[in-house]
């Protein structure tokens, strides 16, 4: 159609074509810059991506540095002026190429390639300088330095809006320490949200979860310089696209692809270009779907357009092995455990990575992290109060609008209640725990431009919710110990609480004699006894096999974590991968391929305890204190930067930082130190470590306490007695 | 344990606690595991014989074996029957509601029995109940007695004479009372009736408001009757007083109450064959011979009265017909083939989904108020009733 002028009752109505600058410049909040709060993390979040993203794809151990901070009013209002500056060690950009990467919408290494790289599509960081331009009238200060160049090239880069370009300002070179790397900074108007789900602390401490290979520094605003230590010195490594499966292609798609290639056979492109198309297929398609034979061995420019249609409509038809999951880049287990141990005071926790899967055509892979924490929130009611759900996309941590999205619809559709956790319906379990789920494939179906939710299709909810069963069975299992303790403490309770009543009531109301009264006390003891013991066993049953299944499974983590890794036989979830149903002989499930329950990492506290035992040393590390030790040790291995910072660095949900050594008063999360304290007591330790209790502890006697307040106080001063010990092992004595 | 069958009294009471009290210390020396018996109190215990006239208890027995589980309870029962014999031993009477404050205060002097304490009174309930059920008692025999509801009683004809606990006499004569009704008390058995001239029949009203608005408008003046307001489900007392009235006086008894099946098996059958969860006192506390007069599902074509639907989306009424069907497959009260009439309303209740209140007899003419006495008399002679 001629693009002409139209006469309208209002004028001249010029019909022109805008540039994808102008288009985004107009609609900033599409992709996250929707307030000044969610500008400043939108704006760290892409230069930050950007930076793992360029090390990895270099085979570069990332280190990160991240300041933030207030300089003043901002130019809008209720905003102020932010300063974020975002230095990596990664490759360097030519200068050349810094106008395209900052200045120009859609220029990106990465768009349509199919690989598991967080950024894809070149908008982000554009979109961060367009804001930066709108807001503080200034683009982006870049100072990168690739390796080889002597002088680092510092430049400001803007950009053209109208023509899409990136424009270089103020180029200089200038002398910069490291050998190379990236610097960019940014100057824009917003708010700092540093604490909640989408605050700056979140960001990070998520970040540091998924990338175990990262060492991160960061300074936000007032606060002082954190350091967090990698703890893999493996870069992770981003599988090679795959070709298309021809199930996931539209017919205009198969068509175009068929331009590609030159003029081969059809035969050698359909095998060249897909992915699935085996020789079973090919006859499959001659036998079953009425495609000619000799169709194959044409070359693609003498085929006709009805022929590719009649092609295309019979592999649509055909059933072909479902996509290659090859192109998925995991996380994986061991990092996940690994990484777990740096968020915090971790009472034990559960890792599950599942092999790829196939959803909705396209290969995903989920794994989860659930952590039960020893101290979220330092408030009361831990129990009742929501688990943190943190959602990663290609190891991106999604912050916004998770009602909608796939993940949380999969936490909410687990029945936590089964696993001993507590739920509201509809709702995440509730309780100190941290639940991170990590989706992760080359084709995420995000519902919006901006990256913040996932598309929550029946089948990627599906897989979700099978990988966060699975690791709700391995809590499980520490559950159902804990409640056993719990069990054997109240029997305890009943036969020392109720049994002197029972007895003196009716020896008052048959005015028995004393005799009679002792005689019927240890009767009743004796009785009563006789359950005690059988539930102690119960529980030494349950101890002992927990502790022997995780012993067998140890060392392939490192012992320095105390981790093990195993697969449990009585999983629920008995699904398997195609791989697995297709030697079965059985008839793979063309709709939802199921991963495997591949390995388990569960954090061992009772490591410690037997390593106690073993030792014949009270004074041992409590199982809290076996993380805290992991990560002494992991530390010390390292020698980079103190434990201390770590731990005080990476605080959960509103969770100050804890300073070691200087041991808790009383625990935040009640339910924890008691079972571990309860733990303690079943495991019969010797009586001397009651007496070596803090006072304080036998001050507060639980209700019981009437007749032997010290007996009584026994489990809080363990805990106690415990959470001192961590933090230094002559403390205790 | 043995079952303690047959009627116990107040002064068996202490005996049966003292023997029960033994035989557990003697367990308890033993270290043998100590087992109390108790009759099952429900539904699937109750058995239904029209001779016998009321729900009676099958053999079914609940065990409770002392454990680590049942040790508080047992120690919470034995502290309060402890309550309750020093009661009977002093004459005390108290409610429910003054023991869980007895026990509180037992529990507050001595800081031992902390563990025992009941953090509410349908803890406390639940002992007192249990007690009842060892021992096979009514609770009223334990001095514990219920707030007075219902009963209010109005007659021209009927003297009470009324033993009380010093040995002394009182001698009530119902149409002394002016406009006032005598209201029976909580132990019935200590009532002796007569009647100073002929009395045909007694009327129990489902609604004390009907009942007294019937009275005050002379139905007691015209008709030789008694008239009593049950004030909804009938209480303790004034099931033991219509069971009174139809064993002394020998007189015919007719219900009057709503259509509706919350009326027919909670107020109507708990009056007529008492209730699943009192087997043991049925015996006292029903009165057999009562017979539906209505609202009968008839009545609202003959009388033209106003009957509405059933709202299913209420929670009660939606579980009153959930408890109606159930009842029709056990009920055993319902079940017996000479109940049929009665099961029969249920059905079309069930069936018709909507309900008709006693006072709809007050729209037959508005403007004459004595127009539910003329029907009532009028069924009542006609023998239109179940």
């Amino acid at each position: 159609m001629a693009m002409e002028a139209q006469e309208t009752k209002r004028g001249k109505a010029q019909l022109k074509t805008s540039s994808t600058a102008e288009y985004f410049a107009k609609n900033l909040q599409q992709v996250g810059f929707s307030s000044p709060t969610k500008a400043v993390l939108t704006t760290l979040k892409e230069a930050f991506d950007n930076s793992l993203d360029a090390c990895e794809e270099n085979d570069i151990l990332p280190m990160i540095r991240v300041e933030v901070e207030k300089q003043g009013k901002g130019s809008t209002k209720n905003t102020d002026l932010i300063y974020i500056s975002v230095q990596d060690n990664g490759p360097g950009i030519s200068f050349k190429e810094l106008p395209m990467v900052f200045g120009e919408y859609l220029a990106s290494s990465k768009f349509g390639r199919g690989r598991c790289t967080r950024g894809q599509q070149g908008i982000g960081i554009s979109a961060a300088t367009t804001w930066a331009m709108q807001t503080a009238a200034q683009g982006v200060k870049v100072t990168t330095k690739t390796k080889g160049q002597k002088k680092a090239t510092q430049c400001r880069i803007e950009i053209d809006l109208k023509n899409n370009k990136g424009l270089m300002k103020d180029k200089v070179d200038i002398d910069w320490a490291p050998a190379h790397g990236t610097r960019v900074e940014f100057w824009i108007d917003g708010r700092v949200q540093l604490n909640g789900e989408a605050g700056l602390i979140a960001f990070l401490k998520s970040n540091v979860l998924v990338n175990p290979h990262l060492s991160l520094k960061y300074k936000l605003m007032d606060d002082a310089e954190v350091t967090v230590d990698r703890v893999s010195d493996k870069v992770p490594h981003i599988p090679d696209a795959t070709a298309p499966h021809p199930h996931t292609m539209k017919l205009g798609e198969f068509m175009g692809h068929g331009k590609l290639y030159g003029n081969i056979q059809v035969r050698e492109w359909l095998q060249t270009a897909f992915s699935r198309m085996t020789n079973n297929v090919f006859e499959d398609l001659v036998k079953n779907h009425g495609t000619p034979k000799k169709l194959f061995d044409l070359k693609m420019n003498d085929i006709k357009e009805v022929d590719f249609k009649n092609l295309f409509a019979a592999i649509q038809t055909a059933e072909l092995p479902p996509p290659s999951t090859g192109s998925v880049l995991a996380i994986g287990e061991e990092g996940l455990a690994r990484s777990i141990l740096r968020l915090g005071d971790i009472d034990y926790f559960s890792v599950v990575s599942r092999k790829p899967a196939i959803c909705d055509f396209k290969p995903v892979q989920v794994e989860v992290a659930i952590a039960r924490m020893t101290s979220r929130n330092d408030g009361v009611n831990e129990e009742d109060e929501s688990s943190e759900v943190i959602r990663f996309a290609n190891r991106v941590p999604l912050q916004f609008d998770k009602a909608s999205c796939a993940i949380m619809k999969g936490v909410t559709s687990v029945n936590w209640k089964v696993y001993g956790l507590k739920q509201a319906r509809n709702t995440p379990p509730s309780g100190p725990y941290i639940i991170a789920v990590s989706v992760v494939s080359p084709f995420i179906k995000f519902k919006n431009a901006s990256k913040e939710t996932i598309d929550a299709s029946d089948e990627l909810v599906e897989e979700i919710r099978r990988t966060l069963m699975q690791a709700g069975q391995r809590l499980s299992r520490h559950l159902r110990k804990e409640h056993k303790e719990a069990m054997l403490e109240s029997k305890m309770q009943h036969i020392e609480q109720f049994a002197p009543i029972l007895v003196e009531g009716l020896v008052r109301l048959t005015e028995s004699s004393q005799e009679r009264r002792e005689l019927a006390h240890k009767g009743l003891l004796k009785i009563l006894g006789r359950e005690a013991k059988d539930a102690k066993d119960e529980l030494a049953e349950a101890d002992r096999k927990l502790e022997a299944h995780l012993t067998q499974k140890r060392k392939q983590l490192g012992a320095a974590y105390d981790i093990v890794m195993g697969r449990e036989e009585d999983d629920e979830d008995h699904s398997r991968s195609e791989v697995r149903v297709g030697r079965k002989g059985g008839k793979p499930n063309t709709k939802l391929k199921k991963g495997v329950s591949e390995t388990v990492d569960v954090i061992l506290p009772d490591n410690v305890k037997k390593k106690a035992k073993d030792n014949k040393k009270p004074g041992k590390p409590a199982p809290v204190a076996g993380v805290k030790e992991a990560k002494k040790e992991l530390a010390s291995k390292k020698a980079v930067s103190a434990p201390k910072a770590v731990a005080d660095a990476i605080p959960t949900k509103g969770k100050k930082g804890k300073v070691k050594g200087k041991g808790k008063a009383k625990p935040a999360d009640p339910a924890a130190p008691k079972v571990n304290a309860k733990a303690a007591k079943a495991k019969e330790e010797p009586k001397a470590k009651v007496k070596a209790a803090p006072k304080k502890a036998a001050a507060k006697p639980a209700p019981k306490a009437k007749k032997a307040p010290a007996k009584k106080a026994e489990p809080k001063a363990k805990a106690k007695a415990k959470k001192k010990k961590t933090s230094g092992k002559g403390r205790a004595k | 344990m043995k079952s303690m069958r047959g009627k116990v009294l107040q002064s068996d009471i202490p005996a049966l606690s003292q023997e029960l009290c033994e035989r557990l210390l003697r367990d308890l020396e033993r270290a043998k595991r100590p087992v109390i018996e108790a009759t099952k109190c429900s539904l699937d215990n109750s058995i239904y014989n029209h001779k016998v006239g009321f729900l009676t208890p099958g053999d079914k027995r609940i065990r409770t074996e002392l454990n680590v589980a049942s040790v508080k309870k047992m120690s919470r029962a034995i502290f309060m029957l402890e309550i309750l014999l020093r009661n009977i031993e002093t004459g005390a009477v108290n409610t429910k509601r003054e023991l869980y404050y007895i026990s509180k205060g037992e529990v507050k002097h001595s800081k031992y029995l902390k563990p025992i304490d009941f953090q509410d009174q349908d803890e406390s309930d639940g002992i007192i109940d249990f007690i009842c059920e060892i021992i096979e008692c009514y609770r009223e025999e334990l001095n514990c007695y219920a707030n007075d509801r219902g009963g209010q009683t109005y007659s021209q004809q009927l003297i009470v004479e009324e033993t009380l606990s010093d040995g002394g006499r009182a001698v009530i004569d119902l149409s002394q009372l002016g406009t006032s009704p005598f209201q029976p008390k909580n132990r019935p058995q200590n009532l002796t009736l007569r009647a100073k001239s002929k009395i045909d029949y007694c009327l129990i009203v489902e609604s004390e408001g009907t009942a007294n608005t019937l009275v005050a408008n002379g139905f007691t003046k015209r008709n030789n009757c008694i008239v009593v307001g049950a004030q909804g489900v009938p209480s303790n007392a004034v099931r033991g007083w219509l069971k009174r009235i139809q064993d002394q006086l020998k007189i015919p008894l007719y219900f009057f109450g709503d259509l509706d099946a919350y009326t027919m098996q909670n107020i109507f059958r708990t009056l007529k064959a008492g209730s699943a969860a009192s087997l043991i006192r049925n015996s006292d506390y029903s009165a057999p011979e009562v017979r539906f007069l209505g609202v009968l599902p008839e009545d609202i074509a003959r009388f033209d009265l106003n009957d509405y639907p059933v709202q299913e989306n209420d929670a009660q009424e939606g579980r009153a017909l959930k408890k109606a069907k159930d009842a029709l497959e056990n009920d055993p009260f319902f079940r017996d083939k000479r109940n049929k009439g009665l099961s029969d309303i249920l059905r079309w209740l069930l069936e018709h989904k909507r309900r008709c209140e006693q006072q709809a007899f007050f729209t037959v003419d508005p403007r004459d108020p004595t127009m539910p006495e003329k029907i009532i008399v009028e069924k009542i002679r006609k023998g239109n009733y179940v």
